[in-house]
């Protein structure tokens, strides 16, 4: 029943980031790819799924970006980025060979040791299932640790679905449930049209309520209403857990950018779950 | 399913599962058991809208047809769904296409009957009409969150 911990990033100085050279890049949409970055000195910053990195593009800027890859592989990282600001653009931009600055890894990840033993509900939408990428690749590596697992993906449109072969291949798994839904599409697209909290209902007789663990990571509004299918069944409010997205700057919790209510998101989460959000969740502006 | 009666999968089914088994043989007596292709329609915007489909099994599109680009999907509807409450509106024509995006068993019900029905026995029009009502008030929560475009790019900050 372990829970990852939002211990301080190993370093002398944690504001001091450490080059990576860009070994990788894959495109996933229109505006977002996932690069890979390696260590030149083969060193770590081992993360934990669902813990997020400070990427910093050389003179323009920092911005926090989950980690989605496998964990636990020394000295390489994936980030799977979204060109919607100056920094992420210039980041999406970034070639084979390029050098990014990485701080971290900061926050508590996903609970994936307590869930062990649990039925797993992961549930996504958007770049929400970035982070939730790296979880699934963990449970899947040790597979026989966890009850049933489901994964439900939303995006905005066929050309927006992340992943591509990933998901492929784990539309062919057996011992996992994958469904995957879009919000608009046209005819040539031949799976689901609708959102992703929508899917709860179809794959109710995957999970046991009481003994599952959710995961749920993507747009508010759609965290929201995901959270309150998962209570009409029954799924405890500290079994529910979510990843928020704040405005994270020191990734320290010093500077308070990211504070919700008591907490800081870059320290105390990103990675938190409902029982303890609840009190602020309706809480509007927060 | 196929070699299933519309009264024994009305027992299994979400949408009537829960009903007594004296409502459900009801019901079964207005039912017939169809499948449907990949794109054979059930049902097309501006016919008489005669029948309400309880989904079984497979995926259907409702959508509608926009002249000079083709059908438009909105939403897809599982087994274990329903598709169609015109039969119940006046003046009982479909608004909407629906078509199988997969081989689709549906358990058919006529709408003429089950009106009928509901006027001879209105605590069981009720109850249908309760869980329909459910399974609308879900179709335009997701509608309306649809129109939300939620994973719209962020503004970074």
């Amino acid at each position: 029943m372990r829970e990852p911990t939002g211990a301080p990033p190993p370093g002398a100085n944690p504001y001091i980031p450490v080059p990576f050279r860009v070994s990788g890049r894959r495109r996933e949409t229109a505006d977002t790819v996932t690069l890979r970055l390696r260590s030149p000195s083969g060193d770590g910053l081992p993360f934990e799924p669902g813990q997020f990195m400070m990427l910093y593009v050389f003179g323009v800027g920092e911005v926090p970006v989950s980690a989605s890859g496998a964990p636990r592989r020394a000295g390489i990282l994936e980030h799977t980025v979204r060109a919607v600001g100056p920094v992420t653009r210039r980041l999406v931009a970034l070639r084979r060979g390029d050098w990014v600055g990485v701080r971290g890894p900061f926050g508590r990840g996903w609970p994936l040791a307590l869930a062990e033993g649990f039925d797993v509900l992961i549930v996504a939408g958007g770049l929400g299932l970035a982070p939730l990428r790296s979880a699934l690749l963990q449970i899947l590596a040790q597979r026989d640790r966890y009850r049933q697992v489901t994964v439900l993906y939303g995006a905005r449109s066929p050309a927006d679905l992340l992943y591509r072969l990933d998901l492929s291949r784990w539309q062919q798994r057996p011992d996992l449930e994958l469904r995957v839904t879009v919000d608009r599409a046209d005819e040539r697209w031949r799976g689901q049209i609708g959102v992703v909290p929508a899917l709860i209902a179809q794959v109710e007789r995957h999970f046991e309520p009481a003994r599952t663990v959710a995961l749920v990571c993507g747009p508010e509004v759609m965290m929201r209403f995901t959270v309150r299918e998962l209570q009409k069944r029954g799924v405890p409010d500290d079994l529910i857990y979510l990843s928020l997205e704040r405005n994270m700057k020191c990734a320290l919790g010093l500077c308070g950018h990211c504070q919700f209510g008591p907490a800081f998101i870059c320290k105390d989460g990103p990675v938190m779950p409902f029982s303890r959000l609840a009190p602020f969740s309706e809480i509007r502006e927060l | 399913m196929s070699g299933h009666t519309p009264a024994e999968i009305l027992a299994s089914h979400p949408f009537t599962a829960d009903l007594s088994e004296e409502d459900r043989a009801q019901l079964a007596r207005l039912a017939r058991l169809a499948v449907y292709d990949p794109d054979d329609y059930l049902l097309r915007e501006g016919q008489p809208a005669t029948a309400f489909y309880l989904i079984v099994e497979g995926l259907v599109s409702i959508e509608l047809f926009i002249p000079g680009h083709g059908p438009r999907p909105l939403q897809t509807v599982e087994g274990g769904s329903a598709v169609g409450w015109s039969w119940m509106l006046a003046p009982s024509r479909w608004e909407f296409d629906a078509r199988a995006l997969e081989r689709t068993t549906a358990v058919v019900l006529d709408g003429e009957r089950l009106r009928d029905l509901f006027i001879e026995d209105c605590c069981l029009g009720l109850r249908v009409v309760h869980r329909l009502l459910f399974v609308v008030a879900e179709r335009l929560k997701a509608a309306r969150l649809q129109l939300l475009d939620l994973y719209g790019p962020p503004r970074e900050l």
